[in-house]
């Protein structure tokens, strides 16, 4: 058994990858599948809520119960129209990056999260004060409160995860080859905002068609 | 059969000790107690997973053995219903979470690279951090029981009678924050092996070479990913109705039939999560004792493909008594059958392909055989239960219990001993004693045999299931004494199998690197792999690489400039695995074990305060941010 050096292969079949980059974007990378894979979890979650919504509804002749009204529709579409907007700022940046500048990446994604916070604090408030019904009122209380408890902790963690992004990019952190860690940032921004578009029309939405 | 002579990569090569040297260094794995809590290489945790796995399965057979003991005679007093009730749902438990899926996914890890021919796997941390994530759910539900307060309604905890009302204790809080967090262990594992098998194949393997078993490991992982996830939200459901006072199932204003749904939705898949890779592991074994390619390579992929899509479809057999719509019943009835089809196309492959063979009939090959024997009992009584009106009958009686038994035991718990007997060589470095296996094999077939064809008979006389004792006279006092005493002879089989493991680890013949002739890539390398799997990384070019050409893979082209002074593995397409990069890779890192950590507590504080997931979630922040945090300017995963 007798091996050639690493730089004279030995037979022509020999291959040498040390020329091949050592990073990878997009469906190349694995980081890409991993974010693809967790998207598709939280999907089936997500899916997982709004059947169990549904299913719940079939069980029901008044949907809400009677004594509930479905929740406003003026401060939710305001949110949703504040959350779909903040994906804006991640895209851009990305496309920046993209292209080779690497500059908004310090700033940009400050505005995201401004939108996010906004978004979060219209929820806060519509549900502190504007819900006749709490999680322990009965199921539909209880399936709307976790939806938009779910949803919530992921805005949260998409905006510290942001965070980190936008600090370590002040660090100079964030040369091109690394760009990879902030497409797959931004694509869970868009799936965390994308994923509300269903929980919307469940909760708003699906509570209103049902006993017209 | 024949034997090439034996190779072995562990030969000093002159030319290249410097660099071998430089592997070690760069992939080892440092040494002290403090450091074991750092180890991310996949042949550590996935031995961990094994290891662990089978410490609960024998957990599980003891518990098995007090339910037997307390039902060998009637009005026994060993236990009280309290009691009974504790262990036979930690029985289930610890068989269903803490045992089948991850060992199953712990010989994964293992293999999986050593089969594609890679260093590792693509997020070696992230296969730490599900390890220690199942390791504190697992000690946790041990802990309640040892303090007489685990969960005691079932593996499936079905509300109302799980809900806050009618079972107050902590037992079933256990038991939903447990499960909540624990699946993320499967969930992990389960996108990362997908992301290895399609991003780490050595050069040359193209899916259509990929071999069975890795086939089988991917279907398995996609099942996880659709399948876990309604259960994460359905026991997290349960936990805030009993915790919060939420309403999801209860008889007031939700519905208990919808825990009935999302928990089968995934437990049914949850069977096949179990059966598939114990399909791969036949294959490998019969390819390997009958020294031939398998017979139908595509209709084997296809079918292992198909049963995965099925097995969605099935959930609703398990609801048959629940009083569900006609029509709906008659299509679940219709869609159970429908998966006799790529089974029985395995089945004709597997035979075709040992027909005419001398197959070798050592320890592994038995228990394939074994295999077949008792799953077809199981698919009949299957073909049974799944028949509205029988099962309406047999419904929680002792006649299930026989039947998944015969599913479980057979279908996933015989290939996993096989295929525990053949990769053995490759994880220690020794073989297992063949005249001690073949006898073992004997013991545990008709123990098992004994101890479960009875409860058939028991379900048809009307025995229930999950009753921890029974009146005089009913005429089941015979055949209850009698399972109860094989159940002894069936534990002793696994005992001994364990003592075989134990005693080879010392005594065992040198296995080398290749003793069985195999044929796939995990055995081109030393036994037990070195921490860097391959020194050399050799393009394949067929199915069969070890046995392609006359002299096996050792003439096959190499691949350099994989670096060796940093962890790195090679990047390749998906379907034809071309070279595309490379890859660093982290080292040992703690943060998996404390992002485990504060994981659980977020979800097990549950049950002291509501309140303490919020501060586990900063501490989860807290962790991740540690996790990701570069040091010495190099890439996270
Ligand atoms: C020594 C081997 C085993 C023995 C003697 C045994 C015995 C039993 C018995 C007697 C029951 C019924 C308890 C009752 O209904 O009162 C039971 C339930 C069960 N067993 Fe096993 N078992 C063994 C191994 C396994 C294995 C390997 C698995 C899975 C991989 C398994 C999974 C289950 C499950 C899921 C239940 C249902 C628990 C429940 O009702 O919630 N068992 N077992
Ligand atoms: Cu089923």
């Amino acid at each position: 058994m007798s091996v050639a050096h690493k730089t004279t292969p030995r037979t022509p079949h020999d291959i040498d990858v040390s020329q091949l980059p050592d990073y990878s974007f997009e469906s190349r990378s694995p980081l890409w599948w991993g974010i693809v894979g967790l998207m598709t979890v939280e999907g089936t979650v997500v899916a997982t809520l709004i059947a169990s919504f549904f299913y719940l509804q079939g069980n029901h002749a008044v949907w809400p119960p009677s004594g509930t009204t479905p929740p406003d529709l003026m401060l939710p579409i305001l949110s949703t129209f504040v959350l779909m907007l903040s994906m804006v700022p991640v895209y851009l940046t990305d496309r920046a990056f993209k292209r080779g500048n690497a500059k908004p990446l310090a700033t940009l994604p400050i505005l995201s999260i401004a939108l996010a916070l906004v978004f979060l604090g219209i929820k806060a408030y519509e549900y502190a004060l504007h819900v006749d019904f709490r999680w322990d009122s009965h199921a539909y209380g209880s399936m709307v409160w976790l939806m938009i408890g779910f949803h919530s902790t992921h805005v949260i963690a998409v905006i510290l995860k942001t965070l980190v992004v936008i600090i370590l990019a002040r660090q100079g952190y964030f040369t091109p080859d690394k760009r990879i860690a902030v497409t797959v940032n931004g694509l869970y921004w868009y799936f965390v905002a994308a994923a509300w578009i269903p929980l919307f029309m469940t909760i708003y939405l699906g509570s209103r068609i049902w006993n017209e | 059969m024949s034997m090439h002579p034996p190779h072995s990569s562990a030969i000093p090569d002159p030319a290249y000790d410097a660099e071998t040297r430089q592997l070690e260094q760069t992939w080892a794995s440092p040494p002290g107690f403090f450091a074991w809590f750092t180890h991310v290489n996949q042949t550590n945790i996935g031995m961990r997973f094994i290891v662990t796995g089978f410490v609960f399965f024998l957990l599980g057979v003891i518990l098995a053995l007090l339910m037997r003991w307390q039902l060998a005679v009637p009005e026994n007093t060993v236990m009280g219903p309290e009691l009974y009730n504790q262990i036979f749902s930690m029985h289930g438990i610890t068989m269903m979470f803490l045992f089948a899926i991850p060992v199953m996914e712990g010989v994964a890890v293992y293999i999986i690279p050593l089969m594609l021919g890679t260093r590792d796997m693509t997020f070696p941390r992230l296969n730490a951090f599900g390890y220690w994530i199942y390791l504190i759910a697992g000690i946790m539900m041990y802990i309640a029981l040892f303090l007489n307060i685990a969960p005691d309604a079932g593996w499936f905890s079905y509300p109302p009678l799980a809900g806050a009302a009618f079972s107050p204790g902590l037992g079933l809080d256990f038991y939903t924050t447990v499960i909540t967090f624990m699946e993320i262990s499967a969930l992990v594992a389960a996108i990362e092996l997908i992301a290895t098998i399609f991003k780490c194949k050595v050069p040359g393997m193209s899916l259509n070479r990929m071999p069975i078993f890795v086939w089988s490991i991917l279907v398995m992982s996609f099942m996880i990913v659709f399948a876990l996830p309604p259960l994460v939200i359905a026991s997290l459901m349960l936990a805030l109705d009993r915790m919060a006072g939420m309403q999801f199932f209860t008889a007031a204003s939700g519905d208990p039939v919808l825990w009935q749904h999302l928990f089968w939705f995934f437990g049914h898949p949850e069977v096949y999560i179990i059966f598939i890779p114990a399909l791969g592991m036949i294959s490998s074994i019969i390819i390997t004792f009958t020294q031939r390619p398998i017979f139908g390579y595509i209709p084997i992929v296809l079918s292992i493909v198909s049963i995965g899509f099925i097995g969605f479809g099935l959930w609703v057999h398990h609801m048959f008594t629940a009083g569900l719509p006609q029509l709906g019943a008659n299509f679940f009835t219709a869609s159970s059958a429908m998966i006799a089809i790529p089974s029985g196309v395995q089945i004709f492959c597997w035979i075709a392909t040992l027909w005419g063979s001398k197959p070798r009939m050592d320890t592994p090959m038995l228990y394939v055989m074994g295999f077949f024997l008792i799953f077809i009992i199981g698919g009949l009584s299957g073909v049974m239960v799944a028949s509205v009106p029988f099962d309406m009958q047999a419904h929680d009686t002792y006649f299930v219990v026989a039947h998944f038994h015969y599913v479980l035991v057979g279908g996933a718990l015989f290939p996993l001993i096989g295929g525990v007997h053949y990769w053995y060589p490759k994880f220690t470095g020794r073989m297992m004693s063949e005249r001690l296996g073949k006898w073992t094999f004997w013991v545990t077939f008709i123990g098992f045999n004994l101890t479960f064809f009875p409860m058939h008979q028991l379900g048809l006389q009307g025995m229930p299931r999950r009753v921890y004792t029974y009146i005089d006279g009913l005429g089941w006092n015979q055949l209850n004494l009698f399972v109860s005493l094989s159940a002894v002879i069936l534990a002793l089989g696994f005992v001994m199998t364990l003592l075989n493991a134990l005693i080879s680890l010392k005594r065992g013949k040198s296995a080398g690197d290749n003793p069985w002739n195999a044929d796939t890539l995990e055995w081109a390398t030393s036994s037990p792999p070195p921490s860097y799997n391959f020194r050399h990384i050799r393009i394949v070019d067929s199915r069969y690489p070890l046995w392609s050409g006359t002299g096996g893979l050792e003439q096959n082209a190499v691949v350099h400039g994989i670096r060796s002074d940093r962890r790195e593995i090679l990047l390749t397409s998906i379907l034809e695995s071309h070279p595309e990069a490379r890859q660093p890779l982290p080292g040992p890192s703690p943060w998996p074990f404390w992002l485990a950590v504060a994981v659980a507590l977020t979800f097990a504080g549950m049950m002291l305060h509501l309140a303490i997931p919020l501060i586990g979630f900063l501490l989860c922040f807290a962790a991740i941010t540690g996790w990701i945090w570069p040091r010495s300017g190099r890439a996270a995963a």
